[in-house]
């Protein structure tokens, strides 16, 4: 039948826009690294603009922050978390009103031209501040950048700015592009944005629709005998059952970003040849969220809400849902951050009798058909485990009384609906934590924000309090102090529940156990792979 | 002869009525032998079949019990069967009556509008108004009936043009009778039989149009579907298959059943029709 074809190429389509992907299991092996050869891995997705300094999302980190280098990048063991990229050093003002960045020398983009301080202030100010997703907001006080000699950028603020704040947000915002590039005519249009230039160990090669991206190695990379690959190789495998296949049938050798679905891990793990590895996304935390609508009177109570948390069994939704590969979450900074993160907040230990008794405490009595009051559900549909979670709240709250109807919608339906037309009662949200709180974490509880911009507090709430002290945390300059107000933060959250944090959870990579350096920073699939190699 | 003897002399056409008897009673019986929620977690996630002999057909990825989400599915896909291949006979015979018997400018605007339903594929057009409008089964339900209700129409419009030039249809515009009551008291209902032939295979595809947009997320997220259960089970395909094949073999005996009755009908009625 016709209609038999159409749903399931709709299918395949649709399912491709979920994830991405890449990884490798070698670590902490003492071989030598190799040089040459070509690594093939899996992309599901395929992003039209490729440059991370309009971009900043992981999509577009993927591929391009090969080509295109930051600042600094993640590190495990370096000063502040960070490694030196293009930036050897950098230093906050006590004032907050500048920061100096001294830059790498001898390094050239890849069309031969010198990289300069130039090159860094055209991106802070032309693209960073005015174009970017998230520099928008973190660079809003950037006033100018003096250039002093061609190895010093020292960027000027309006406002005191938290250096903290900056340095956190370096990895992911930080991406320099060319000046001499970009300067003619505009940015958004410029051709550079789908076939990148950079100074990255990776120079883009070609991209073919629905089957390829090909970077080729830079021989006049900065770090020394660096890259360690002649190739990279991005296949487009939209279907995401068909890169754990392409792992087995070796016509790949890394699936990052969780391309193999977690309920194939078990078994893929099995196969010789291939590793699981849950490393190298320390840095990509997302964080499954209720969003609640405060506009609805039963929700506007605290203690439905408190009531709405007690229902979630945090522990069999990271043990069902994310099949162990998730963490339970406690507050609006996942654990796994190393600057802000406290656990001493207010905790709701799953308990449906205290639910149930809370709901009554409220006035919402069950009704003849033991319902108290129905609910709108909208699981947003980016991942397989929202959708799911999704399932499993509409179980959890009918154990409590709470009729929850469940509303499906595509991406782009789901993010009108929610934080455009306000038409939900509870959504689960996927939300990126960044690194800093300030990046795109207050924003989810923060007040006065306008109506349609995604992935903040469109529920209605505000709280003056929380307000004030998200406000008072962005212009502390003080790093102790700064990271004490996010901690007080943190608690206010856990305890007024203006969303519920049910679990912190990352990306798993498969590879085969010949691509060496995988996973050696936090945010590896989305660095530079200037060190990753193919073994044998 | 009578006609159900004639019926229960086809094997083919018993072997549908079966399979149709035991999917109706799979419905009816769902809320008595698994009351409560179908989609409530009962027990471990991804159990497989015959492990556990109070849930069968195992568990899926919440430990949901796959034999209870099956019987409501058949719930979910007889309602919506029947209730989108009611919708497109009616729709479909007023229509075609209304533009066969009034003929003129109201036949050719009549039949342009069904042309223009037509050309666009019945699930292309089920599949647009349900991502506009919502997933909800009335939606569902409205949203292939669109797509069906043009093939009843014509084949109404047809018999009508041979029915409005009897005698009977002249007696009764000569005794007074209104058009519209000629048309559906008088000319209607001696259209029927032939539209009613259609009923069978428009059901089988609704039950399978059902299931292919349950199965593209479309479907009502709050009821079990067949289609939601197969495209749930396919994350998980390499590891638990069962998920996917369970339904999809309750899908395939389903419309299969509902194919082989109807031709069986269809059938006995045409030789009694014939030898009249």
């Amino acid at each position: 039948m016709s209609g038999f074809t159409i749903s399931r190429r709709q299918m395949l389509a649709s399912s491709a826009l979920l994830l991405a992907s890449t990884a490798m299991p070698t670590f902490g092996w003492a071989q030598t690294p190799k040089k040459g050869g070509r690594l093939v891995l899996a992309a599901d997705s395929e992003p039209r603009n490729l440059n991370p300094a309009i971009v900043a999302s992981n999509g577009v980190f993927f591929i391009s922050s090969k080509i295109v280098e930051t600042l600094a990048e993640a590190s495990f063991d370096g000063k502040d978390g960070l490694a030196p990229r293009l930036a050897l050093s950098w230093e906050g003002a006590a004032d907050g009103l500048s920061a100096t960045f001294k830059l790498r020398d001898g390094v050239k983009w890849h069309d031969g031209k010198p990289f300069t301080s130039a090159d860094v202030a055209f991106s802070a100010l032309q693209v960073w501040k005015p174009l970017q997703n998230l520099g928008r907001t973190v660079f809003k006080d950037l006033a100018a950048v003096d250039t002093p000699d061609d190895l010093t950028a020292v960027f000027k603020f309006a406002k005191p700015t938290p250096f903290q704040l900056i340095r956190n947000a370096l990895p992911a915002l930080s991406s320099v592009v060319p000046k001499h590039i970009y300067e003619v005519g505009k940015i958004e249009d410029n051709p550079a944005n789908n076939a990148p230039i950079g100074t990255g160990p990776f120079k883009f090669g070609e991209y073919k629709a629905g089957q390829y991206y090909r970077l080729t190695k830079n021989t006049d990379y900065w770090g020394k005998d660096e890259p360690y690959l002649d190739e990279i190789i991005y296949q487009v495998l939209p279907d995401r059952t068909s890169a754990a296949s392409a792992l087995e049938a070796e016509e790949i050798q890394l699936a990052a970003f969780s391309a193999v679905p977690l309920a194939d891990l078990d078994r893929i793990s099995k196969v010789p040849g291939l590793k699981v590895i849950s490393k190298g996304y320390e840095g990509l935390t997302y964080q499954l969220v209720v969003e609640i609508n405060h506009r609805r009177k039963e929700l506007a109570d605290l203690k439905v809400r408190q009531a709405i948390a007690h229902a979630i069994d945090k522990d069999f939704v990271v043990k069902t849902v994310f099949l162990g590969y998730a963490a339970t979450a406690t507050g609006p900074v996942p654990k796994n951050d190393p600057q802000f993160y406290t656990a001493d907040v207010p905790t709701y230990a799953f308990d449906v009798a205290k639910a149930n008794a809370l709901l009554d405490e409220a006035g919402y009595r069950r009704g003849a058909d033991g319902n108290r009051f129905s609910l709108k559900l909208l699981p947003a549909p980016y991942f397989n485990e929202t959708k799911q979670f999704g399932d499993y709240l509409r179980q959890a709250l009918a154990a409590i009384g709470i009729d929850a109807q469940l509303v499906n919608n595509d991406s782009a339906a789901h993010i009108k609906a929610v934080y455009t037309d306000h038409a939900f009662d509870l959504a689960v949200g996927p939300p990126v934590f960044r690194g800093d709180p300030a990046i795109s974490t207050t924003i989810l509880v923060q007040s006065g924000i306008p109506d349609g911009v995604p992935f903040s507090n469109q529920g209605g709430y505000k709280n003056d309090a929380l307000d004030a002290l998200i406000a008072k945390a962005s212009e502390t300059l003080d790093t102790a102090a700064r990271t004490d107000l996010y901690k007080e933060f943190q608690k206010q959250v856990a305890a007024d529940l203006p969303l519920i944090n049910v679990a912190e959870w990352s990306f798993i990579s498969v590879a085969r156990d010949t691509v060496g350096n995988i996973a050696n920073n936090p945010r590896w699939a989305v660095s530079n792979w200037a060190d990753t190699y193919l073994a044998g | 002869m009578s006609p159900l003897r004639r019926f229960l002399r086809k094997p083919e056409a018993v072997a549908g009525a079966i399979l149709l008897a035991a999917l109706v009673a799979m419905a009816l019986s769902a809320p008595m032998l698994f009351p409560g929620d179908p989609q409530a977690i009962a027990g471990p996630a991804l159990l497989p079949p015959f492990q556990d002999w109070s849930l069968p057909l195992g568990t899926d990825r919440l430990g949901r019990d796959v034999l209870a989400e099956l019987f409501y599915g058949a719930r979910t896909s007889l309602a919506v069967g029947l209730a989108a291949a009611a919708a497109a006979l009616a729709i479909g015979s007023v229509v075609g009556t209304l533009a066969g018997f009034a003929g003129g400018l109201v036949d050719e605007v009549l039949m342009r509008i069904t042309d223009a339903f037509q050309t666009v594929p019945g699930f292309l057009l089920a599949l647009a108004f349900v991502s506009v409008v919502g997933p909800s089964l009335g939606i569902v339900v409205i949203a292939i009936a669109l797509g069906t209700w043009t093939g009843p129409a014509r084949v109404a419009r047809a018999e009508v043009l041979s029915i409005r030039e009897r005698d009977y249809v002249a007696g009764a515009r000569v005794i007074g009778m209104h058009p519209l009551a000629i048309a559906f008291r008088e000319v209607l209902p001696n259209a029927l039989p032939p539209v009613l032939a259609m009923s069978s295979v428009i059901v089988a595809a609704a039950i399978l149009t059902e299931a292919a947009l349950s199965f593209l997320g479309l479907g009502d997220p709050n009821r079990a579907t067949w289609g939601g259960m197969i495209a749930e089970g396919r994350a998980v395909l390499r590891t638990a298959p069962f998920l996917s094949i369970v339904p999809g073999i309750a899908l395939v005996l389903t419309v299969l059943g509902v194919y082989l009755a109807g031709e069986g009908i269809v059938e006995t009625t045409a030789v009694r029709r014939g030898l009249s």
